[in-house]
């Protein structure tokens, strides 16, 4: 049983040898160089969250002149640019009337009406029929008490031409 | 304030902080490539105790530094950076390690006597040795993950308990319990390879 024992325990040793040489194994010659090679390589394609524009170096000693005449010709060509602008659009002049044109668009060349009235289409009243004459003397009698201006009589007149119409045959 | 005044003075402050903006990249290039020369030896080491060939390890490796490159803005926060490295390593590992699993197995062997040292050794013996060596692993191989993982970075003189525990992203206790484990495993394992021999 010991013997046992003293076998594993000298395996496993001899395992975790082995396993330690691979842990003390020495890093391949350049190794470092191509790892340098690939991160310059990634770092142009890998861009972090923002990029700046690289604004252009200025010299320490005239920087505040140069800054200076820089922010001046932005401000000179914002003015010039808004003057310019100004002076090519006039103000809005307020709102007139416009009158309406005459109606006699013939005068204008237009189309004109030739004479036509406008006659509004309105529903026909009951239809008076004219009373028909049976005997002549009837009819100039019929036609002599209507041409009386009483009023009495029209009225008869009236009532006898819708009451009782003559009808062309005798009956 | 006229509105010259404060243009010229929005037009200075953007300057300045493209300035500023431009000596932190500065800076942060210069931290990026500090931590290449210091830690890339024992990232590789990581690497390849674990995928066992020299170009997937290196590969690893730049990967491992790209992604430390898109956070370069955050590095100043990381409190231990080797940690922070090996832990962004481990990961990567992982990942290959899982993608691997349909390629054919790569000669083992061949490999360790290569790249093992074997000085003062005859050409018997270090071909004897790289077998043994490859045998070992073989074992480790068959090991659970877990417990696997835990030893392999067990074997790393660098990596105490608490500090394997943080790279594996589990408690100290159970770092050493998967040890324990893996220990008595891993005996069981050689012992019943040996009996068959």
């Amino acid at each position: 049983m010991k013997t046992g024992n003293r076998d594993q325990g000298s395996g496993i040793s001899q395992a975790e040898e082995t396993l330690r040489l691979l842990a003390r194994l020495p890093a391949p010659e350049g190794l470092e160089e191509r790892v340098q090679a690939h991160l310059a390589a990634a770092a142009k394609t890998v861009s972090p969250k923002a990029r700046l524009l690289r604004w252009p170096a200025v010299p320490q000693g005239q920087s505040s002149l140069a800054r200076l005449a820089a922010a001046a010709a932005i401000a000179a060509v914002v003015v010039g640019g808004g003057w310019v602008v100004c002076s090519r659009f006039q103000p809005a002049q307020p709102a007139q009337a416009v009158t309406a044109p005459p109606h006699g668009a013939a005068q204008q060349g237009g189309f004109s009406r030739a004479g036509a009235m406008r006659t509004p289409q309105t529903l026909n009243g009951p239809v008076v029929a004219a009373p028909a004459v049976a005997h002549p003397a009837n009819a100039t009698q019929t036609t002599q008490s209507v041409a009386q201006p009483e009023p009495k009589t029209l009225h008869r007149v009236k009532h006898t031409a819708t009451r009782e119409p003559i009808s062309p045959t005798p009956r | 304030m006229s509105a010259g005044q404060a243009v010229f003075s929005g037009w200075m402050e953007i300057a300045e902080k493209a300035v500023q903006d431009e000596a932190r990249r500065q800076a942060e290039e210069a931290a990026l490539a500090a931590l290449v020369s210091q830690y890339s030896g024992t990232l590789y080491r990581v690497a390849y105790s674990v995928l066992r060939n020299a170009a997937d390890a290196e590969d690893a490796v730049q990967e491992a530094f790209v992604r430390v490159l898109r956070h370069r803005n955050s590095l100043h926060e990381v409190r231990d950076q080797r940690l922070w490295l090996i832990r962004i390593v481990w990961n990567v590992v992982m990942d290959r390690k899982r993608r691997m699993k349909t390629r054919p197995e790569t000669d083992d062997v061949a490999e360790l006597a290569r790249v093992l040292p074997a000085t003062g050794l005859s050409a018997e013996e270090r071909a004897a040795a790289a077998q043994h060596h490859a045998h070992v692993l073989a074992c480790v191989e068959r090991l659970p993950a877990k417990e696997r993982q835990v030893l392999l970075l067990s074997a790393f003189e660098e990596l105490n308990s608490v500090e394997i525990a943080a790279v594996v992203g589990i408690t100290e206790s159970s770092v050493r319990s998967r040890l324990f484990r893996a220990r008595n495993l891993m005996a069981g394992l050689l012992e019943h390879t040996r009996s068959l021999r």
